[in-house]
């Protein structure tokens, strides 16, 4: 009983459209089937008979004799080129060594050209997993770089709300004159709760004796009586800027004033206040 | 007196085959007609066995009797009318030199001829595929085959008789298995190229050449 698949494949051999381990196997399989040896033979038979097919063209007349000519220079071989292609009828059990050999040769070589394949499939894996691996560390690298910078960002960001919140804590004070001797005069008192310090620039303050000083005031709640912060002589054009703090502990302040007292000061204020300014509430 | 239409039958072996006189054809124009298959196969033999052994007239009678066809299948295959006649040099020069390995049971000696023509074609086909040239324009696989009634000028009168039986087989074939079969034969193409030449599901081609080659097989007549 032959199925189709081995009349086709019966057809395809007899067309030499078998090639490699298909072909092996389909040999092999023939050496142990004398019916589809037989169908074989016979499709084989038949398809040599396809080049009759072809239109018939004679060769050319003087082919002949060129033919002859290089048979006659070459020398006849017993047994040369003992592979001559089969076309029917061979006796097929002598093949079967043969076919196993083909077999094995055939299988040898595929599985050689699989091992290749998977070399170089490995490789290809290895070297997309090295690139894996690259992309990896530099998105790993590019993130790190970007959380620096985000720190940094978010540090600056915390700089410049700190240094808000530090702004937004300072007291600024402008201090205006009271007594009918310094209109001009004006002061600028900024105070820093947390360090309990302060920053002042007068302009416009009139000269004074070398026997008198002026005297800065910090006015806290906390106390009966201003606070001192310090004296101060304005220069020739009347500015100065200084830094003071008071002699005791602020608390909170109310109010700045400057006083006019004698050369170093006096522990509770006696001489005119020439300029005042009180502390904003916020 | 009817004679054979090659003098040189009988020349080797088993001596002249008895002239066939046909009593009625005797008033006839006098034609030349070919001897049966088996007898022809049998001089063939010969032929090579003679030539095997030395024998350049043998080789010369062989020539006569097979370079028709063989000539017309490299052509049909290689397209190109030099490398047709390389070709056929080259297979004869081949014969000469291993004639004495041909096993009869292998086939006819037209055959095995036929055989090593069309594989030394092939490789010339695949050899210019790898060389990039067009397989389209060196293959003429799409050549029509020439009709049964056509007249083929040159041609042995055994090699018209044969090829018209041929041809009349593969004309009973359907046109695609035809196509297949003749594109499997004279191509060199592999079963997925012919696949991709018709622009078809490989199974399908596979299928053709099945039916296409039994049928032909069915429709040759024997002895063929």
């Amino acid at each position: 009983m032959i199925t189709e698949r081995q009349e086709e494949l019966a057809a395809l051999h007899a067309l030499g459209l078998l090639e490699g381990a298909e072909r092996a196997a389909f040999e092999a399989e023939l050496a142990g089937n004398a019916e589809l040896a037989a169908l074989v033979d016979s499709l084989a038979g038949a398809s040599a008979n396809l080049s009759f097919a072809a239109r018939q063209v004679p060769p050319p007349a003087g082919l002949k004799e060129r033919v002859l000519a290089a048979c006659a220079s070459v020398p006849q071989s017993a047994k040369a080129e003992a592979a001559l292609a089969p076309v029917v009828g061979f006796p097929l059990r002598r093949l079967i060594p043969w076919a196993a050999a083909a077999i094995l040769a055939v299988t040898a070589g595929w599985l050689a050209s699989r091992n290749l394949a998977l070399q170089s499939e490995n490789d290809f894996l290895r070297t997309e997993r090295q690139l894996a691996q690259v992309a990896y560390l530099r998105a790993q690298a590019e993130l790190k770089e970007r959380s620096i910078v985000a720190e940094g960002l978010i540090n600056d960001l915390g700089r410049q709300l700190r240094a808000q919140d530090d702004l937004t804590r300072l007291k600024v004070t402008a201090l205006v004159a009271l007594a009918g001797g310094t209109p001009e005069a004006r002061a600028i008192a900024v105070w820093d709760p947390g360090r309990e310090a302060g920053l002042l620039t007068v302009e416009k303050l009139p000269a004074i004796d070398e026997n008198q000083d002026y005297q800065l005031w910090v006015v806290d709640p906390a106390y009966p009586n201003p606070v001192d912060g310090g004296v101060f002589k304005p220069g020739a054009d009347g500015r100065v800027a200084l830094t003071f703090k008071g002699n005791k502990p602020i608390k909170s302040v109310a109010a700045f004033a400057i006083s006019l007292e004698k050369k170093g000061g006096v522990p509770k204020a006696e001489g005119p206040i020439v300029l005042l300014g009180k502390v904003p509430p916020i | 007196m009817l004679l054979v239409s090659d003098s040189t039958f009988g020349y080797y072996g088993l001596g002249p085959p008895p002239p066939r006189e046909v009593g009625f054809e005797r008033m006839s124009e006098p034609r030349i007609v070919p001897p049966p298959d088996d007898e022809r196969h049998a001089l063939q033999r010969r032929l090579l066995a003679a030539l095997a052994s030395g024998d350049k007239t043998a080789l010369a009678d062989l020539y006569d009797q097979l370079s028709g066809p063989l000539h017309s299948l490299a052509y049909r295959m290689l397209g190109d009318p030099a490398e047709a006649q390389d070709l056929l040099q080259d297979i004869f020069v081949q014969v000469w030199r291993t004639a004495a390995t041909y096993e009869p049971a292998r086939g006819s000696v037209f055959a095995w001829m036929a055989t090593l023509t069309r594989n030394r074609a092939i490789d010339r086909i695949r050899m210019r595929k790898r060389r990039a040239d067009a397989l389209a324009n060196a293959a003429p696989d799409l050549q029509p085959s020439a009709t049964v009634a056509e007249v083929d000028a040159g041609d042995s009168l055994w090699a018209r008789e044969k090829a018209a039986a041929v041809r009349t087989a593969l004309a009973a074939l359907a046109p695609d298995q035809q196509q297949a079969i003749e594109l499997a034969y004279f191509s060199g193409l592999t079963q997925q190229e012919i696949a991709a030449r018709l622009n078809e599901p490989l199974g399908t081609i596979k299928a053709r050449i099945r039916r296409g080659l039994l049928r032909l097989k069915d429709r040759l007549p024997s002895g063929l």
